[in-house]
């Protein structure tokens, strides 16, 4: 049996593996999830909230923006609170303050001597930790003391998802607009949600001595403390990552130097050769649409962090009255996913008929047709957000045509279908021009048959944001959006990018066939080893049993072993650069590549890691060490190698004009140190001291207004400015070049193929 | 924020007066035809001082709430920093003769001063103003 059969089978057997066992872990996860209550009780009877309160008040949350504003459970934005813990936190301090009144005098919990305050605190933790649900008539009932104090904290939430003027500089802190849910029915029913989520956070499991949520989040006036699970698995996942980069690093050292090189290097460039066909043609349109996506996302961006300092206001103009920060956070996270898709949707397309050198029937109408859906979807699924988060969709409309509210899968339930055909159609256009190249067989088949089985991957998952409807558990919608995030976009994306990568370097004749389909898929089961079951570090806090956080944080661990080896990625991608004279055409795109080795490194692996283990997520989970993590993996590696393929693409378009390569210089760095710049000034420095709060005073702390407006952290937001200017720079020069491709082609010298490069070239 | 005020006019003052002499000696240069002024890490140095010049005028924007095509000393002001950009430009680059780029310098540096009158008085009539008071 040869090595690429036995790969293929070691992959076959790790994913079955993997997703049995990821599979049995979302089972767990369904049964033991937080229960919904039919009602909430006195013990005199009274009814403080049923079901479909709690119900109606999640359709609510998410139809304002869900996690883009605030976050539940430690996921979403960054501005407003997490309300769980927002509540949870005032709740406590609500019975504190009534239980001293009653028995000390009017002065409060505050004035106490710290023997009495201890004292209540005590009962506190008994108090709210004692689980009095019973699953026998589903009802959860609470003393008249507390059932006071949850009337308070609704009271305060009522106010302040209303209009009251003296909540205006709360809710300009939160950066939410006035009247953010303006039916008093909606904002009872809110706060009935909020009451539920905060109750499972902390509410004891039966029998056992964690909440549901693993003790998250940090509180210590109702004991919520890191479990000893979550130290353990912090221990063992550091364990793992040594042990998994050791034994990478013996294979490394076993098999370097091994792989094939191609007997003899093309004297020109293979891929001039290609004739480029009317669909591969009607591509441009795909990298044009990316460009303006990029751009509004960068603007978006811009407001979204302008909000942090000023609320609801964009240096003096009220923006937040039509343009409010939920809706500007949902538009910029997800522009983010659908500019890279589209990178790779055009580079799919591109590349089909450029390998099998065939051009089948109607492949140019598919191409268009595909593209007028994409946009149909975008302006049809934001048309929805808009009307949902100015609250006048309705809720019944909200879930199929409106907002989710689920970050990166916000999109109605009608437009993720749409979404979903028309990745489904990009399949079928792909695999058609792949077809005969995957039929012709030989070395290349193995590689074509690969990049291809990451396209179904890329197209398959993302029907995972079809398995939830509108009320499935929260934990379980949590457990199947990050199959979508995770397995869809850090997972798959990721084989699909090293694929593709090692593909165009075959077919430019540097890279052997043989010896790339060895190294796709060996670093494809290393990725997959770790990033299936990886998945469930992102669930260590979401309701979910104690098994998913030792699983999730072993398996995520294993994670970062490849990305600590991305340097020889990186170092071999730049010396197939300068392997012929006629590589300097594709200098760029494969700088771009080795950014996306950086940033794997930087922004994926130590950034990611940083956040990973559950003792570090356990305080850090939604402060700025997440969007640290995000926008230097997101853009960094996703976003780079969008561009990076983009820029491969384009040189095959447009094969007779010579590039302004200073301006692509330009682009490069500007890009790079702009993201720099805006991971080290402000996200990191935030991030780094809202753990410090969190750890210190508690999670609700690290993200109340107090802490999040004092004049050092608003101060921090501003430094975004120098590094997200460069960045912009970068992405208007970029859209400049692309521009000049067309608007001015004829403007140089054609280069002569297989010639040596001009001066203008590197 | 407004507890950085000072610090944040300091930078803002700083970094006008930095780019102000930065332009003039590139100024110069370019007239005695050094090679150094339009030099890598001249031009780096410039971009960056602009950046820095940029994120304080819009921290003191949202820190005094005073905001151009609001109060009309900041509208003047931004119309004729744009003038000073296009200027300057001409007089380092674009400029085809030598003659013109002496000249587009002369202006900036004209333009640079009014943007000052302008600052220093909170008054779109800069230092006319005080002379017509006077």
């Amino acid at each position: 049996m040869n090595t690429t059969r036995k790969l293929w089978i070691g992959l076959a057997g790790l994913l079955a593996t993997s997703f049995g066992v990821l599979l049995w872990m979302g089972a767990k996860i369904d049964e033991q999830a937080p229960p919904v209550p039919e009602r909430v009780v006195t013990p005199r009877g009274e009814v403080l909230y049923e079901r479909a309160d709690i119900e109606r008040g999640r359709q609510v949350w998410q139809s304002m923006g869900g996690m883009q504003l605030g976050s539940i459970w430690g996921h979403g934005g960054y501005v407003a609170p997490d309300w769980s813990a927002d509540w949870l936190h005032r709740e406590a301090l609500t019975l504190l303050h009534a239980w001293a009144v009653r028995e000390y005098g009017d002065s409060g919990y505050d004035a106490l001597p710290e023997e009495r305050k201890a004292g209540l605190r005590e009962r506190l933790k008994v108090h709210l930790r004692r689980n009095t649900y019973d699953a026998a008539n589903g009802t959860i009932t609470v003393d008249a003391d507390r059932a006071a104090a949850i009337a308070a904290v609704a009271a305060h939430y009522d106010r302040l998802f209303g209009n009251d003027p003296e909540m205006a500089d709360l809710r300009a802190d939160y950066a939410m607009k006035d009247n953010t849910v303006p039916e008093a029915a909606h904002r009872r029913a809110l706060a009935a949600f909020f009451w539920w989520t905060a109750w499972a956070a902390t509410t004891e499991r039966p029998g056992a001595r964690v909440t549901y949520t693993n003790n998250w989040p940090s509180e210590p006036l109702v004991g919520n403390h890191p479990t000893g699970g979550t130290y353990l698995w912090s221990v063992f996942s550091v364990l793992f990552l040594i042990a998994g980069i050791a034994l990478l690093g013996w294979h490394h050292a076993v098999s370097h130097g091994r792989e094939d090189v191609p007997a003899r290097l093309p004297e020109t460039d293979p891929l001039a050769m290609v004739r480029v066909t009317p669909s591969m043609r009607a591509t441009a349109k795909y990298f044009w649409l990316l460009l303006a996506l990029f751009l509004v996302q960068i603007l978006l961006g811009a407001i979204t962090a302008h909000f942090a300092v000023e609320g609801q206001e964009l240096y003096g103009v009220p923006i937040a009255e039509v343009l409010p920060y939920s809706l500007t956070r949902t538009w910029h996270t997800q522009l983010a996913v659908l500019w890279i898709a589209t990178a790779w949707l055009g580079t799919g397309l591109y590349i089909g008929p450029a390998v099998s050198g065939h051009e089948p029937k109607y492949q140019r109408l598919g191409v268009n047709v595909l593209w007028v859906c994409l946009i149909v979807i975008v302006v049809g699924a934001f048309a929805g957000q808009w009307l949902a988060v100015m609250q006048r969709l309705g809720l019944e409309r909200n879930f199929w045509f409106g907002h989710q509210g689920w970050e990166y899968a916000d999109i109605g339930r009608f437009w993720q279908w749409f979404l979903f055909i028309g990745l489904m159609l990009w399949l079928v256009l792909v695999g058609r021009a792949l077809w005969p190249a995957i039929r012709r067989g030989g070395d290349g088949k193995s590689i074509v048959g690969l990049l291809f089985l990451s396209a179904v991957a890329i197209g398959l998952f993302y029907g995972a944001a079809l398995l939830w409807n509108e009320h499935t558990s929260l934990s379980m919608v949590e457990y199947w959006r990050w199959w979508l995030v995770h397995l869809f976009d850090e997972g798959f994306f990721e084989v699909f990018a090293t694929a593709v990568i090692a593909f165009l370097f075959t077919r430019l004749g540097l890279l052997a066939e043989r010896s790339a389909t060895v190294a796709v898929l060996f670093a494809t089961i290393v990725f997959m080893a770790g990033g299936v079951l990886g998945t469930l570090h992102h669930l260590y806090f979401a309701g979910t049993p104690t098994p998913v956080l030792a699983v999730g944080a072993s398996f995520s661990a294993l994670e970062v072993v490849p990305l600590a080896y991305i340097g020889y990625e990186a170092y071999h991608t730049y010396k197939l650069g300068r392997s012929t004279a006629w590589m300097a055409r594709y200098h760029w795109p494969l700088m771009f590549f080795i950014a996306v080795a950086f940033w794997n490194l930087v922004g994926a692996g130590l950034f990611g890691f940083l956040i990973n283990p559950p003792l570090s997520l356990y305080f850090m989970q939604g402060l700025n060490l997440t969007p640290l993590h995000g926008h230097t993996a997101l853009f960094g590696v996703y976003g780079m190698l969008g561009i990076g393929l983009m820029l491969f693409c384009l040189r095959g378009l447009k094969p007779g004009v010579v590039w302004n390569t200073r301006l692509l210089k330009g682009v490069f760095w500007a890009l790079n140190i702009g993201l720099a710049l805006m991971a080290l000034l402000t996200l990191l420095p935030m991030g780094t001291l809202q753990v410090l709060a969190s750890i210190e005073h508690g999670y609700w702390y690290a993200r109340s207004a107090e802490f999040m407006h004092q004049p050092l952290m608003e101060m921090l937001v501003w430094l975004r400015v120098p590094g997200d200017t460069i960045f912009s720079i970068g992405a208007l020069l970029l859209a400049w070049f692309v521009a000049g491709l067309w608007m001015r082609p004829g403007g140089e010298a054609a280069l002569p193929v297989g010639s040596r490069p001009t001066a203008q070239e590197p | 924020m407004i507890e950085f005020y000072p610090q944040i006019k300091l930078v803002h003052i700083v970094s006008i007066l930095a780019s102000g002499v930065l332009f003039l000696i590139r100024a110069i240069a370019v007239q005695r035809r050094w090679p150094w002024a339009m030099a890598a890490p001249v031009r780096y140095l410039s971009y960056s001082i602009d950046t820095v010049l940029l994120t304080s005028a819009l921290m003191l924007m949202s820190v005094l709430q005073q905001y151009p095509f609001v109060h009309s000393w900041l509208t003047v002001k931004i119309l004729l920093v744009i003038v000073y950009i296009v200027l300057g430009s001409f007089a380092l680059k674009r400029g085809p003769t030598p003659a013109i780029r002496l000249a587009c310098s002369i202006a900036a540096v004209l333009v640079y001063g009014v943007i000052i009158t302008i600052a220093r008085a909170h008054d779109p009539a800069g230092a006319l103003r005080w002379v017509m008071l006077e």
